[in-house]
C-alpha cells in the first residue's frame, strides 16, 4: 500500500522538476517580490512626504510673503524646507521667474472669517506634485494652529514615530505572499494532476495499481505539499539571508504547510466533483476568494496570523496554527468521502 | 469571412454547453454573490499592515476601528509593563500616548497618527460650524515660469497662471497620487484576463481531445480558425470594456482607443499558450506567470502618471490622465498602443505558421519546441527576408521585455541596477539577432561561413532599423528618460552600432554553429562582450 503511494508522489514530483515548470512558478514568485518591492521603492520616493524631504529636502526652496516668524513660514522651515521670505508678492514672483525659488506662498489673508492662502506652483507635473507632497503636512500643522486661535483643540496632534510603509509592506504583504502563494499553485497543480487523469483516461490504469482512489488522490496531494513547501523553506532562508527578522519560523513553516494542504484538499474535491480541468480551475479560483475574504471577515485570515507569527506578537502561537490544522482535517475527511465520484 | 463567424458561432455554442445544465451555474452565481458581499464588507477594513500593532488603551479613548491594530484594554500600570516587555506596541492613556524606543513601536506611532488625524477631523467637523472646524483655503495656481507677468490694469505685476485656480482644504485634500485612478484602470484589465484565461483553455481542450486536428483538415486556413475561436471572447472583452467606462463615468469611445490594443495585447499573450503547452500543469504555469508580467507591465509605468514621461510606455496611463480630463497627444497614444498591436499581428502570424498538427501534438523540451516554432515561421520565406523580418518585427517585444526587466531590476542595491539592466538588455538583443540564423543552420537551411556572415548583418541591420523606428516614436515622449536612451543605444553615427550589432550576431552564431559551443554558453560570451561595449558607450566613449 505504502510503496504505490509513494511511487505516485515520486511520479508527480519527478514530472514537475523534468517539465522545469517549477522554474517558472519560481519565477514568478520572485518577479511579484521584486516587482511589489520596486513599486514600493518607486511610490516611495515620489510619493512619500519622508522620502522626499529625506533625498532632496534642501533642494526644495519655496519663497514665502510675509515675516519669517509667522507660524506658516516657520512651520514650513520646521519642516525642512529651504524658506527664503520676501515683503511683497512683486519680489517673490521675480525671485520665481529667475529660478531662485521653486514655488511662492503668499501671506495669509483673512476673508469673511476664512483664512486664504495662495500656493504657486511651476507649471510642471512632477516638480509640482513634489512640492504638494511636503507642503501637506505643514499646511495641516497650520490649520491646526488656526483651529486652536478659533478655541476647537484637536487631539493627539503629537504624535510622530517612524514612516511605517516598508515595515507593513514587508510583514503583511510580502512574507505572507511569498509563503501562500504556492500553496495556490499546489492547488492548481492538484486539479491539473487529477483532471489530467481522467481527461486522458490513464486513471483506471493506475488503479489498477494496489491503490484506492483516496491513496492516489492523497499521493497526489502530498506531492503538490511537498513541492510548497520547499519553496517556502527556501523563501525563509532568502528573507533571512536579506536582513529581514522572522520569528518562530517553524510555526511559520506548519502554517504553510497546512494551507497548501487546505487549498489542494480543497482544489481536489473540486476536481472530483467537476472532473474537467475548466471548470474546476474556475470554482477553484473563486472558492479560494470567497475563502480568504470570508476568514478576514471572521478575523480569522492565516494572513493575519503568518505577519503576526512573523514579527513575534506575543498573543500569537501554535494554537493559531490548530485551528487551521482543524480545519484541514474536516476537509481531507470531506475528500476521502467525495473521491469516489471520479470512478464514475 | 463567412467561415469566421460559423468558427465564432460554433464557439459560444461550445461555451453554452460547457456552462450550461448541472450545478455549475447556481454555484458561480452563488459564489460570485458570496465574494460581492464580503468585498462589501471588507471595503474599508483591509489595508496595508493588516493585525500587525497591539495597543493597551485606558480611559477615555477614541475607538479605534482599524484593521492594523489589535486593541486590548489593560489599566495604567498593567499597561506599562506590558508596553515595556514588548507584549503591546503602544499604550494609550486619554489623550496620552507612550511607545517605546524601538522600530515597531515607533512604527505603530506613524500608523496611530494617521488614523489619529482623521478621526479627529471627523469629531472636529461634526462638532462645530463649518468655518471654525475647517478655516483654511488654500488656492493653488500653476505659474509658466519662461511666461513673465504682465502688468494688469492697475498698473501692478499680475501672475500668468496657467490653469484656473483650484482651492482646497489641507486637512481634507490628500495631494494628487494615481492610486485610485490606476486602480480604476486596473478595472479594465481584470475581466480582459480572465476572458483570455477562458479563450486559452477552449483552444487547449480542442487541443486534447483532437478536435482541432479534424477542424484543420476542413475547408478552413488557420488564420480563420485563430479569429473565429478569438472573435466572440474579443467581443465579450470589448462588451466589459464599454461596461466599465459606462459604469465609472469615463469616456467611452476613448476606453475602447485606449484599451482595444491591450487587448489584442493580452489575446496575443494567450494565444501562444496553447500552441506551446504539452501538458495542463504546463499551462497552469505559464497563464499564471503571463498575467503576473502583463499587469506588472502595465500597472507599473502607470503608477508613476506625471512623475515621469516613462509612465507612456503603459496604456494604463492614458486612462489615469481619461479619468482627470487631462489631453494627451497623438505620440503619447501611439507609444504604448503601437508595440502593442505589432505584437499582436506578430503573434496572429505565428500562430497562422504553428498551427498545424505536427507541432501542436509533438512532446518536446520546451527550448525544442521555441526552436521549432522560428523555424517554422521562418521556412516559408528566402532565409535572408525572414532573418532581416524577424530581427525587425520582435523589435517590440524586445523592448517590452527590457521594460519588464527594468521593473525587476529597481529591486536591487542602487549601484547595481543600471549593470543588470544592461547586461539583461544585452542577452535579449543577442537572443533575438542570433537564434533564427542559429536555427536555420541546425535545419541544414544556412551552412558557409559566407552565408552566415551574411545574415548576421542582416539580422544587424534589421535590428537597428526597427530599433530606430521604435526611437522615433518614443525619444520625444519619453524626452527625459535617459535609461532608454541607454537600452536602445542612442548613438549619433549609425554605422558603428550597426558595426557593433553585425561584430556581435556574427560571433555568437559563429561559436554555435561552426565551433560547436552550447548556445546558452555562446550567448554568455556575447553578451559579456555585448556589456562591456554598452558601458564604454554610456561613459562617453563614443
Amino acid at each position: 500500500m505504502i510503496y504505490p503511494f509513494i511511487a505516485v508522489v515520486k511520479k508527480e514530483i519527478g514530472s514537475v522538476l523534468r517539465d522545469r515548470t517549477i522554474v517558472i512558478s519560481i519565477l514568478i514568485q520572485l518577479f511579484i517580490a521584486s516587482f511589489s518591492s520596486g513599486l514600493l521603492l518607486g511610490m516611495l520616493s515620489l510619493y512619500d512626504a519622508d522620502t522626499i524631504m529625506r533625498f532632496s529636502g534642501e533642494g526644495i526652496r519655496v519663497g514665502v510673503v510675509g515675516k519669517a516668524d509667522d507660524p506658516l513660514a516657520s512651520l514650513l522651515t520646521e519642516r525642512g524646507l529651504n524658506i527664503q521670505t520676501f515683503p511683497t508678492l512683486i519680489e517673490a514672483q521675480s525671485a520665481f521667474y529667475s529660478g531662485e525659488v521653486l514655488a511662492l506662498v503668499d501671506a495669509p489673508q483673512n476673508a469673511d472669517g476664512l483664512i486664504e492662502v495662495k500656493l504657486y506652483l511651476p507649471d510642471s507635473d512632477t516638480i509640482s506634485s513634489l512640492i504638494r507632497m511636503v507642503i501637506q503636512e505643514p499646511l495641516k500643522q497650520y490649520e491646526n494652529y488656526l483651529r486652536a486661535e478659533r478655541g476647537i483643540e484637536v487631539r493627539y496632534t503629537d504624535l510622530n514615530g517612524k514612516p511605517a510603509t516598508s515595515f507593513e509592506f514587508v510583514y503583511s504583504v510580502l512574507i505572507p505572499m511569498l509563503m501562500f502563494f504556492p500553496a495556490f499553485v499546489a492547488g492548481s497543480m492538484s486539479i491539473d494532476m487529477i483532471t489530467e487523469e481522467v481527461e486522458n483516461k490513464t486513471l483506471q490504469t493506475l488503479l489498477s495499481a494496489p491503490l484506492t482512489v483516496s491513496g492516489m488522490i492523497g499521493a497526489k496531494i502530498t506531492s503538490a505539499v511537498t513541492l510548497a513547501i520547499v519553496q517556502c523553506a527556501v523563501w525563509l532562508t532568502l528573507l533571512q539571508m536579506n536582513g529581514i527578522d522572522i520569528q518562530n519560523k517553524a510555526w511559520i513553516l506548519l502554517l504553510a504547510l497546512v494551507v497548501a494542504g487546505i487549498t489542494s484538499t480543497s482544489a481536489s474535491i473540486t476536481a472530483a466533483f467537476l472532473q474537467d480541468r475548466e471548470r474546476s480551475q474556475f470554482i477553484f479560483s473563486l472558492l479560494l476568494l470567497a475563502g480568504v475574504s470570508i476568514g478576514t471577515m471572521l478575523n480569522l485570515s492565516p494572513i493575519t496570523t503568518i505577519s503576526r507569527l512573523a514579527v513575534g506578537d506575543a498573543y500569537t502561537s501554535g494554537w493559531h496554527v490548530m485551528v487551521f490544522a482543524a480545519f484541514f482535517s474536516v476537509l481531507y475527511f470531506l475528500l476521502l468521502r467525495t473521491a469516489r465520484r471520479l470512478m464514475h | 469571412m463567412n467561415q469566421i463567424f460559423v468558427i465564432a458561432w460554433r464557439e459560444i455554442t461550445r461555451l453554452r454547453k460547457r456552462f450550461g445544465g448541472g450545478a455549475s451555474p447556481v454555484a458561480v452565481i452563488l459564489l460570485l454573490g458570496v465574494l460581492g458581499v464580503s468585498a462589501y464588507f471588507l471595503r474599508d477594513t483591509v489595508s496595508l499592515g493588516s493585525g500587525l500593532y497591539r495597543v493597551g488603551i485606558s480611559g477615555e479613548v477614541p475607538e479605534i476601528s482599524d484593521s492594523r491594530f489589535a486593541v486590548l484594554e489593560v489599566d495604567p500600570q498593567e499597561g506599562q509593563s506590558l508596553l515595556a516587555d514588548g507584549s503591546i506596541d503602544l499604550l494609550i492613556v486619554g489623550v496620552d500616548v507612550f511607545s517605546r524606543e524601538d522600530d515597531k513601536s515607533q512604527f505603530a506611532e506613524r500608523a496611530l497618527k494617521q488614523y489619529m488625524e482623521k478621526e479627529e477631523l471627523v469629531r472636529v467637523g461634526n462638532s462645530f460650524a463649518e468655518g471654525d472646524a475647517f478655516p483654511l483655503r488654500v488656492g493653488v495656481n500653476y505659474l509658466n515660469a519662461a511666461q513673465p507677468p504682465v502688468t494688469d490694469d492697475a498698473g501692478e505685476l499680475a501672475p500668468q497662471t496657467v490653469k484656473p485656480e483650484e482651492v482646497i482644504i489641507p486637512s481634507l485634500t490628500p495631494p494628487p497620487a494615481p492610486f485610485t485612478q490606476v486602480l480604476v484602470a486596473l478595472l479594465y484589465i481584470m475581466p480582459i484576463t480572465f476572458i483570455s484565461i477562458f479563450f486559452t483553455s477552449s483552444f487547449m481542450d480542442e487541443k486534447a481531445n483532437r478536435r482541432l486536428t479534424i477542424l484543420l483538415s476542413a475547408p478552413v486556413t488557420p488564420f480563420q480558425i485563430i479569429l473565429g475561436k478569438m472573435l466572440p471572447y474579443a467581443v465579450f472583452a470589448l462588451s466589459t470594456t464599454i461596461l466599465i467606462a459606462y459604469l465609472t463615468n469615463g469616456n467611452i469611445p476613448m476606453a475602447l482607443m485606449i484599451f482595444a490594443p491591450t487587448t489584442m495585447f493580452i489575446f496575443a499573450i494567450y494565444l501562444m499558450v496553447p500552441l506551446f503547452y504539452r501538458s495542463f500543469k504546463d499551462t497552469t504555469f505559464i497563464a499564471m506567470l503571463v498575467t503576473t508580467m502583463t499587469t506588472a507591465y502595465l500597472v507599473f509605468p502607470a503608477m508613476f502618471t506625471n512623475s515621469s514621461d516613462l509612465a507612456y510606455i503603459s496604456p494604463l496611463t492614458l486612462a489615469v490622465k481619461m479619468y482627470r480630463a487631462e489631453p494627451f497627444g497623438w505620440r503619447e497614444y501611439l507609444l504604448p498602443s503601437l508595440p502593442m498591436t505589432a505584437i499582436f499581428g506578430f503573434a496572429m502570424f505565428a500562430g497562422t505558421r504553428l498551427l498545424n498538427e505536427e507541432f501542436l501534438m509533438g512532446y518536446k523540451p520546451i527550448t525544442r519546441k521555441i526552436g521549432d516554432a522560428i523555424y517554422l515561421m521562418m521556412a516559408h520565406s528566402k532565409p535572408w527576408f525572414a532573418v532581416t523580418l524577424w530581427s525587425l518585427l520582435v523589435i517590440p517585444a524586445v523592448y517590452m521585455a527590457q521594460v519588464v526587466m527594468l521593473a525587476f531590476a529597481t529591486n536591487l542595491p542602487v549601484g547595481l541596477i543600471l549593470g543588470a539592466t544592461l547586461i539583461a538588455s544585452a542577452l535579449i538583443e543577442e537572443v533575438v539577432k542570433t537564434v533564427g540564423i542559429v536555427v536555420l543552420a541546425e535545419h541544414g537551411v544556412v551552412k558557409s561561413v559566407k552565408e552566415i556572415l551574411w545574415l548576421s548583418f542582416l539580422s544587424a541591420l534589421g535590428f537597428l532599423v526597427g530599433e530606430k523606428l521604435l526611437l522615433l516614436v518614443s525619444v520625444s515622449v519619453v524626452s527625459e528618460a535617459n535609461v532608454s536612451g541607454a537600452l536602445f543605444g542612442a548613438g549619433v553615427f549609425l554605422l558603428i552600432p550597426l558595426a557593433a550589432h553585425f561584430f556581435f550576431t556574427a560571433f555568437v552564431t559563429l561559436l554555435r554553429v561552426k565551433l560547436r559551443f552550447p548556445y546558452w554558453l555562446a550567448l554568455g560570451i556575447g553578451t559579456v562582450i555585448h556589456f562591456f561595449y554598452n558601458v564604454y558607450v554610456l561613459r562617453g566613449g563614443m
